[in-house]
């Protein structure tokens, strides 16, 4: 790679690093507004009682756990772009394996949160940590709650790692790259990175071990999610499909997540020519694979509740198909199936727009399938007596909208100061279609292997 | 070592609500008001549920009383992630109220729907306040709550049984619910003992359990002719 | 002399100065190649390519097992609690815990491992700013006073090189 391409790429890929505009401080300002506001209603319900949300007897989970479930899920898009596609060595991974593996942490992140913001006493969250206490006791290791724990926590601490430990050559770059105070922060930040065969030759090491340690952490922890649900006795939660059903909408709804994401910053940071429309179409394809994958789970778990005919089961069942959940359930299905079947399935319509519009419909869809999981099933249970409707407050419709700006917000800032496209991972790649070269590694000696640069 | 269980007869179950009103009593249970009810906030730990069957002029009105079934099988207790609901040696399903962080699996689980949430500090206008039992916990907001088979009832009676050094006569210590039914709907007492009265009724031909083929192993025989 | 150095456009003309500078009795240890990306298809960039970090990974997988099971048997057997009539020590749900603080040990002995082998957060040697740009680096650290000319010789011999000393 000759040093023009070298110095192209790095003051495209750090233009953002060096230059701001107005509309970035807009943006801050407008997201950080909305998380503030989301701030003050969470701290109400701390204060005046969890009673000002909608949750009710004997619906007693609503959209905080949706958010919940929803966010989680679309941390597996990170996994699914780094770890597996690294795993497989599929080169057009390498712009958008940071963007990916950013959407992982930021949701992570957002969906750990409700797991506290949902407790009816969260200053006492910290007994899910197991601690010697004086009481001598410790956590329910035999409750899937305490299970989500660690789950998320291993994960989150994998994402977080997995993200760091490739930004540290991009650090270098920055630091060589910067003046003053920022020099020095990055040069802090890249811990001392020089770029030696040790060095390089550690971290992909590094990077491949965890590859193939996220990917089961992946796996597992949108698993014990649905493990939430499949413990109780309550009709259609307690099916086996749960845990596949769930990792397969997880990787799902990442996919869609990433999608927007890399549309969004093709077009604001100008990254035309290293956000292709190969990267789009064949993220498209993915979609359109695990789309065809959620109708194939929904179909399963509801051929099978609807041949049991079992009647709690049915009734919750008509619920969502043709009673008042109806309308809720239909827009899922167009949402996360006709939408992206139509839209990825015909050539044509696999641009970077359709991709879009797909993938839009896939957020909302998927969102509403956490919900429809939940709250229609908690609502009518066994006894007629106790059967009940959820009217969500407003609380928890800002806590819902501001998860969104949260994750723009986070997602700003962090391309604000980190290179979104790895830098480093990118030259790797082969010339002008940024695809990967196959390595071939050398036996022991002074054999020289050369692939012709231009 | 007891198992502590209960009996309800619907067929002499009249629907007047007395259990309900006897336990909020006893067991410090405030009301939440009209608008908070409305919206299903109110904590009946024991509820009378009403059933209309049939069509007009051939109406029956069917009533169950429904408490925690203190199951065996209890699905609430596996669930919670701090043992708040966990099992005793003596077949009741426990809450602790200081070791909840309300995170409400235990009542999404619960079959029954027997689980009530704290969703406001509880509050009682005077001069009501003069009339809370001293022997039962007040709980704060966001904690789980439920029917604990007058726990305290139970520990105060078994203690003094112990001090006098005897055993607990069947009848001698009753639950709130079971002590204020007009009609000796509900009958509460030691399953262990086979000659007790509720494990007679429970016994009974007429007896059955309620959502039984859930699994949970409840409690609570509820007794009437099919008809 | 803290080091001297050549700095070369591509990956043949670096293969090349280390060539040179190995003909020139220079040993791998003391010769020290920087680039801005890894350079695999090139001998010198399997230079100190080997590693334990993998079993060094199973090992902290394994003390993350034997961490978690021995959390879940003791807190469990020494205060039995019956929650829903399941066994104290359940292996079902406590293979969850197990796995998960396994994979935890094992990503974290990673980390670790890659901190001390890397160097990371360690004052490290020569560095030139150039590399960001594309340009890898040759050199030597510390050299001898006698090895200086020869060493500046083998750097310079390959075209397009700049040979700087600090």
């Amino acid at each position: 790679m000759n040093q023009i391409s070298h110095q192209r790429i790095n003051s495209d890929l750090l233009r953002p690093l060096f230059q701001t505009s107005w509309r970035f401080y807009l943006l801050v300002g407008l997201f950080g507004s909305v998380v503030l506001i989301a701030l003050v209603a969470w701290l109400s319900q701390a204060y005046f009682g969890f009673g000002i949300t909608g949750i009710r007897w004997p619906i007693y989970w609503g959209f905080y756990v949706t958010n919940f479930v929803f966010w989680i899920g679309i941390s597996h898009a990170g996994t699914l772009i780094s770890a597996i596609l690294r795993l497989v060595d599929a080169g057009w991974r390498r712009p958008v394996t940071r963007c990916a593996e950013v959407i992982t942490v930021f949701a992570l992140m957002i969906g750990a949160l409700f797991p506290i913001i949902h407790l009816g006493r969260p200053w006492l969250a910290f007994w899910l940590f197991p601690y010697p206490s004086e009481r001598l006791i410790w956590p329910n290791f035999r409750s899937p709650l305490v299970w989500d724990f660690f789950a998320i926590n291993t994960y989150l601490t994998g994402s977080v790692l997995f993200l760091f430990l490739p930004m540290i050559p991009d650090f270098a770059v920055v630091r060589d790259k910067a003046t003053g105070l920022r020099k020095r922060i990055y040069g802090v930040l890249a811990l001392g990175w020089r770029g030696t065969p040790k060095q390089w030759h550690r971290l992909e090491s590094a990077m491949s071990i965890m590859a193939v340690a996220i990917v089961p952490v992946a796996v597992s922890v949108h698993t014990i999610v649905s493990f939430d649900f499949s413990m109780a006795p309550v009709p259609m939660w307690q099916t086996t499909i749960f845990g596949p059903y769930f990792v397969a909408g997880a990787i799902f709804s990442g996919i869609a997540g990433l999608l927007i994401a890399m549309a969004l910053l093709r077009r604001f940071l100008h990254l035309q020519e290293y956000l292709l429309p190969i990267h789009f179409q064949n993220l498209g394809k993915l979609l359109l694979v695990m789309a065809l994958l959620w109708g194939y789970f929904v179909f399963n778990e509801r051929l099978v509740t609807y041949y049991g005919n079992e009647p709690s089961e049915m009734a919750v069942f008509w619920r969502t198909q043709r009673e008042s959940f109806a309308p809720l359930y239909w827009t899922m299905v167009i949402g996360n199936f006709v939408l992206p079947v139509v839209l990825m399935g015909i050539k044509y319509f696999r641009t970077i727009t359709g991709c879009v519009i797909a993938s839009i419909g896939v957020i909302v869809g998927m969102w509403l399938e956490r919900f429809l999981i939940i709250v229609p099933s908690l609502g009518h249970k066994y006894l007629p007596y106790t059967f009940a409707t959820y009217r969500p407050q407003p609380v928890e419709i800002i806590i819902a909208i501001a998860t969104f700006a949260a994750m723009t917000l986070l997602y700003v800032l962090f391309a604000k100061f980190v290179p979104i496209i790895s830098i480093w991972e990118l030259k790797t790649g082969g010339p002008s279609e940024r695809m990967g070269p196959t390595r071939q590694h050398s036996s022991v000696g002074p054999v020289l292997l050369d692939r012709p640069r231009d | 070592m007891p198992r502590w269980g209960m009996a309800a007869d619907l067929d002499k179950c009249t629907g007047c609500g007395a259990c309900v009103t006897a336990c909020h009593a006893e067991n410090n249970i405030s009301t939440v008001g009209a608008d908070q009810a409305a919206v299903g906030r109110a904590k009946h730990w024991i509820r009378v549920e009403r059933y209309w069957e049939g069509e007009f002029p051939d109406v029956r009105l069917k009533f169950r009383p429904v408490m925690c079934q203190h199951c065996d099988n209890a699905p609430c207790e596996p669930v919670c992630p701090t043992y708040a609901s966990h099992h005793t040696e003596d077949g009741l399903n426990a809450q602790v109220y200081n070791r909840c962080i309300g995170t409400r699996y235990c009542a999404n689980a619960c079959p029954y729907n027997v689980r009530f949430f704290d969703f406001f500090n509880p509050s009682w206008e005077k001069p009501l306040h003069l009339q809370l039992n001293p022997d039962v916990s007040l709980r704060e907001v966001g904690v789980m709550e439920k029917c604990t088979f007058c726990v305290q009832r139970i520990k105060a009676t078994t203690i003094a049984a112990k001090a006098e050094g005897r055993a607990l006569k069947d009848g001698e210590m009753n639950t709130a619910c079971a002590q204020a039914c007009p009609s000796r709907a509900l009958v509460f007492g030691d399953l262990e003992d086979p000659e007790s009265e509720v494990s007679r009724l429970s016994r009974s031909s007429r007896g059955s359990k309620l959502l039984e083929d859930v699994g949970t192993k409840p409690k609570v025989t509820y007794l009437s002719r099919q008809s | 002399m803290k080091a001297i150095y050549g700095l070369y456009g591509d990956g043949q003309s670096a293969q090349q100065a280390v060539n040179r500078l190995r003909a020139v009795g220079v040993t791998d240890r003391e010769i020290v190649v920087i680039s801005a990306q890894p350079m695999e298809e090139f001998e010198f960039g399997h230079m100190d390519s080997k590693t334990r970090i993998w079993w060094i990974a199973c090992l902290g997988g394994l003390i993350g097992m034997a961490t978690a099971f021995g959390l879940a048997w003791l807190t469990e057997m020494s205060w039995p609690i019956n929650v829903g009539g399941l066994p104290v020590f359940a292996w079902w749900p406590n293979l969850i815990i197990i796995f998960e603080l396994t994979m935890l040990g094992a990503i974290l002995a990673t980390v670790i491992t890659l901190v001390v082998t890397a160097g990371l957060g360690r004052r490290s040697g020569v560095y030139d700013p150039a590399v960001s740009d594309g340009k890898i680096l040759v050199g030597v650290e510390n050299p001898t006073e006698s090895r200086v000319r020869d060493l500046e010789s083998a750097l310079s011999a390959i075209t397009g090189a700049q040979v700087k000393a600090i």
